[in-house]
């Protein structure tokens, strides 16, 4: 199984209901957000005049760049497919890439809150949100889970319920019989960054002209991924530091702003 | 700054509600270490609320509400819906946010400072209702009923509304529905086929959407969307004519860049072509139409080219849509707009597309104008009595005539205003706000607060703190549309090809009212009992209002709630043309008025040397001026950047995302600043932005200054002949850049 989400830019008009359902159903904080929605143009294209979408959320990577670079202790966990009961143990970070439904998650409770995997997605798909903020981080990794819980309950993903024209698939793309796999036979594409192949799940559908101006527009680049390292690697040895810090009681002022500026997320400014 | 202030506001919000006590701030006491963060549980476990009817606009999707802990989590489409689906818009989904708007109005007030910049004193509601009561009883006992006007909008203000208008009997209420958007297509319509049109084209059974203006996607209605779309998917050709690459252009086939206020020039070539080269519907024109000779002699001088030069569009463009149209016909929509009040020659307009689906045959047939078939409710509310002509303003006694013989119901909101404001034929010196927001609804702010200051008594009744508000003298809250019953939304499954169905639903409150806020009935009911009008008030509360209308359909609010929240029943079909349907493509009556009979293109002003025509219209976040401090759907669309041609950016070295302000021709200029888009999807004659951002009162503390406001800059106030509705987009502007005013080329 490999859960997969289709725009169809055709039907879509741009109204932003699947970002306000998101917030609504996950209760993400302004002006943090799990998808978005970006008006491309009107400008003058190869094919004429040019006006669309770019309605984004996590690609749930085949390869997801986030995924490698979590600094928190491996544990072992035990993930099951919710349709058949089987099991399966991996040793992972505070991500992964879910063993049967392919979707990319976290898990809050061990997320240092580094800011290194959002850092590391080129689509800006991950945020800290930094209401959740404990002792142990300053804040919480937050992104698009495909609405696993609800998709694992019956329901559909919050943005796919509410969107007026539906304009947004949801299924499995490991099924060739899918609504989804029929919409990557008729073209729908990923919007695979410059010099990569990540293998993205969330795919675009639509005319020449849109498609043109989409992978025009927001084709990503692959992160830098020297710093990405570089914040992984402080934020696994700051992280523990700090925790031993507080908990003596003389982390001073100078400390506190070390740990902040080390953790900061550039995208949230 | 906008960052910290929608951070802070958010944070408020959600603390409003006991739920949401921050958890990083939830300390164990024994260790001393703050628990990781829970994950947001989702709503799936939540208690679902069923008879949510939405208010974010006036389409009213059908909802259910999501509660934890008594307090909604979120807003979602009714799944037994046959209209909106389990479906809503951006601004349905932020409803919750509306809700808990801490900016809400709460408790009643006094204005203790002045008008226009006020110090509020809560109140207690019986204060506030003896000071509104004795108020305006004193204005009637003094001056007559005639001396209240009224402005009211939304469900809520229906009841306030009939009351004043009926139990009081003053002729003055303006609604801005009406005036200042759509009464002009409705009254058109009526003129032509006998009926107002809605927007009921078939759009998922056409062959050919033809737009004038209707720019869907930036305006959004769930069901109309989802009929646009389906007509899109199924293969209908789309026409679109609007200076601006629209999001409906953006899925067009043909784009008509016309010339801003040359549409009827446009739609008179295109008929004139059809009746000249016999590409008419003649059987329909024969069985269902009056005046065809009059109407095509009086179109006649319309050619391709006449039209093409004054409309600045090619003529083999007319042609090829008039061809569009002829060879799909009868299955063709002629979308009869929405917001219609554009240049002061607006009715005559709206009888042109009236008379194109005429000739094209497109009445009651697939595809075409067809009237959903829906079920019957009542209409209680207070009983209507004649109060005569002498203190209707729209009444001209020497010509026993109407001065503007086809307004919509009301009088034309100028009459008004120069009345009020003058003192002749009489004093008006009162005047009762409900849920409308004149500053931003109607054009020339100057001349509403001139309207204001001439007022003994101003009582505004609204949910949010809207610049109009600053001009009361007693503020109420009202309880919102997920905390009170009141309106019952009727109608039929939105693709008229599948199996006819209709549905009756009420809105019902999806959580109690929080603080001192009250529904319309109460209000309107206490104020009656302190005018005198207690013998006369037709129900003691809202849920009996409800229940009285819904007992015509054999239903209670009971019985709705059983069916969770929307009963439905076999429909009928809507196709067919009745046989005595009559299209009026030339009226004597109009004529008989001292009007064109057949519709006429009359020039609007041209911009001055340096000018650009303002233009306007919606954001699909947002409704007019009603949303724009909802901190999910200002972050979505904080502002309304200005859209300018490229090729006049570059000419004024403008690049986007430049910051700049605005002086109108009549040297009023913008209180607030917004963003240049550059692009080359508008013409050069014109820029344009959307509608209701800028907010000047510091209590909507997330919209205030957001943005630019559009009605600011709309001073000159064009009068539709016909109706005497407001035509809004014959104002002029300059940018202003860095303090330096720059000339737009031509």
């Amino acid at each position: 199984m490999q859960y997969g989400m289709i725009i169809d830019l055709e039907r879509c008009v741009g109204c932003h209901a699947c970002t306000i359902a998101c917030r609504a159903e996950w209760e993400v904080p302004v002006p943090y957000q799990r998808n978005w929605v970006k008006r491309l143009g009107p400008t003058m294209t190869d094919d004429g005049m040019a006006s669309t979408y770019y309605p984004g959320l996590c690609n749930h990577c085949d390869k997801p760049p986030c995924v490698d670079e979590c600094p928190a202790e491996p544990v072992e966990m035990t993930f099951t497919d919710y349709k058949t009961g089987k099991t399966k143990t991996m040793e992972v970070a505070a991500t992964w890439k879910d063993p049967f439904d392919g979707s990319v998650q976290v898990d809050k409770e061990r997320c240092l809150g580094c800011g290194a995997c959002a850092d590391a997605c080129p689509y800006g798909a991950r945020y800290v949100n930094p209401d959740l903020a404990d002792d142990n981080s300053e804040g919480k990794v937050d992104k698009c889970t495909y609405c696993k819980p609800r998709v694992e309950a019956g329901l559909t993903p919050a943005c796919v319920q509410t969107c007026i024209a539906d304009a947004r698939i949801f299924g499995d793309l490991a099924d060739p019989n899918s609504e989804v796999s029929q919409y990557v036979k008729k073209g729908a594409k990923g919007l695979e960054p410059k010099g990569g192949h990540l293998g993205t799940n969330s795919r675009y559908y639509g005319n020449k002209k849109d498609m043109g101006l989409l992978f025009a527009d927001y084709t990503p680049k692959m992160a830098d991924m020297g710093s990405v390292k570089r914040r992984a690697m402080m934020a696994s040895m700051v992280k523990p530091a700090m925790r031993k810090a507080k908990d003596m009681g003389i982390l001073g002022l100078a400390g506190v702003m070390l740990v902040k500026g080390l953790s900061d997320n550039e995208d949230s400014k | 700054m906008a960052f910290n202030l929608t951070r802070r506001k958010f944070l408020q919000t959600a603390s409003l509600a006991a739920a949401a006590v921050p958890l990083s701030k939830v300390v164990s006491a024994t260790t001393g270490v703050t628990k990781a963060p829970l994950v947001a549980k989702g709503t799936n476990g939540d208690k679902t609320v069923v008879g949510g009817i939405c208010e974010m606009c006036f389409w009213r999707c059908q909802l259910v509400g999501k509660v934890r802990d008594g307090r909604l989590m979120k807003l979602e489409g009714n799944p037994k819906s046959i209209d909106n689906g389990t479906a809503i818009c951006a601004r349905g989904n932020a409803g919750v946010q509306l809700l808990y708007d801490v900016d809400r109005l709460k408790y009643p007030m006094k204005n203790v400072g002045e008008r226009g910049a006020p110090k509020w004193k809560r109140i207690s509601w019986q204060e506030a209702l003896d000071e509104c009561g004795s108020k305006l009883k004193s204005t009637v006992d003094q001056y007559g009923a005639q001396g209240i006007c009224v402005f009211p909008h939304g469900a809520s203000a229906k009841y306030p509304m009939h009351y004043f208008e009926r139990a009081v009997g003053t002729h003055n209420v303006s609604e801005a529905s009406f005036f200042q958007c759509r009464g002009i297509r409705d009254t058109a319509y009526v003129a032509t086929i006998g009926k107002a049109p809605g927007e009921k084209v078939d759009m998922p059974n056409t062959k050919v959407l033809f737009f004038i203006g209707d720019h869907l996607g930036e305006n959004i209605h769930v069901s109309h969307i989802k009929a646009y779309i389906q007509g899109l998917q199924n293969g209908a050709k789309l026409i679109v004519a609007d200076p601006r690459f629209s999001a409906s252009a953006a899925k067009a086939d043909i784009w008509v860049q016309i010339k801003p206020g040359t549409d009827t020039a446009y739609m008179l070539a295109i008929m004139n072509y059809l009746v000249k080269n016999n590409k008419y519907d003649k059987a329909f024109v024969e069985n269902h139409t009056e005046g065809f000779e009059e109407f095509s002699a009086a179109i006649s001088e319309w050619t391709l080219e006449k039209a093409a030069k004054e409309c600045d569009i090619t003529a083999e463009q007319i042609k090829e849509v008039a061809e569009m149209l002829a060879a799909n016909a009868p299955n063709v929509a002629i979308h009869p707009g929405r917001h219609v009040s554009w240049h002061g020659n607006d009715f005559q307009r709206q009888r042109a597309l009236a008379c194109l689906t005429g000739i094209l045959g497109a009445y009651y047939v697939k595809g075409g104008w067809v009237p959903a078939k829906g079920p019957k409710v009542g209409g209680v509310s207070w009983a209507k009595e004649d109060h005569g002509h002498k203190y209707n303003l729209n009444y001209n006694h020497e010509e026993d005539a109407k001065v503007y013989p086809y307004n919509p119901p009301g009088t034309p909101t100028e009459l008004i205003r120069d009345c009020a404001i003058s003192g002749k034929p009489y004093p008006i010196k009162s005047c009762v706000v409900w849920g409308q927001n004149p500053m931003q609804t109607i054009p020339g702010q100057e001349k509403m607060k001139d309207l204001f200051r001439a007022m003994d008594f101003i009582m505004c009744v609204d949910v949010m703190p809207t610049d109009v508000t600053m001009w009361a003298d007693i503020l109420l809250p009202e309880s919102s549309y997920l905390e009170r019953y009141d309106f019952i939304k009727t109608g039929t499954q939105w693709d008229l090809s599948k199996e006819h169905q209709q549905y009756i639903s009420a809105r019902m409150p999806l959580v109690p009212a929080m603080f001192e806020r009250k529904d319309q009935i109460y209000i309107t009911n206490e104020i009656a009992k302190r005018m005198g009008h207690e013998a006369k008030i037709p129900v003691k509360t809202i849920e009996e209002m409800v229940d009285q209308n819904l007992a015509t359909a054999e239903l209670s609010i009971e019985k709705l709630k059983a069916e969770d929240g929307i009963h439905i029943q076999p429909g009928k079909d809507p196709y067919g043309i009745p046989e005595d349907f009559m299209v009026r493509l030339f009226n004597e009556d109009i004529e008989d008025a001292g009007h064109p009979g057949a519709p006429t293109y009359k020039p609007v002003p041209q911009p001055p040397k340096g000018f650009a025509r303002l233009l306007y219209g919606r954001a699909p976040v947002h409704t007019f001026n009603r949303s724009q401090n909802n901190v999910w759907l200002h972050n979505a669309m904080p502002d309304n950047p200005v859209w300018l041609n490229d090729q006049v950016a570059a000419n004024l070295g403008l690049i986007d995302g430049d910051v700049v302000g605005f002086v109108n021709s009549d040297g009023v200029e913008s209180r607030t600043t917004t963003t240049v888009k550059v692009t080359p999807g508008i013409r050069k004659d014109c820029v344009y932005m959307y509608h209701g951002y800028g907010s000047a009162n510091p209590l909507l503390t997330i919209g205030v200054g957001a943005g630019v406001d559009d009605q600011s800059l709309i001073t000159n106030l064009a009068i539709d002949p016909e109706t005497g509705c407001n035509g809004m987009r014959n104002n002029f502007v300059k940018l202003i850049k860095d303090g330096k005013v720059l000339d737009i080329p031509a």
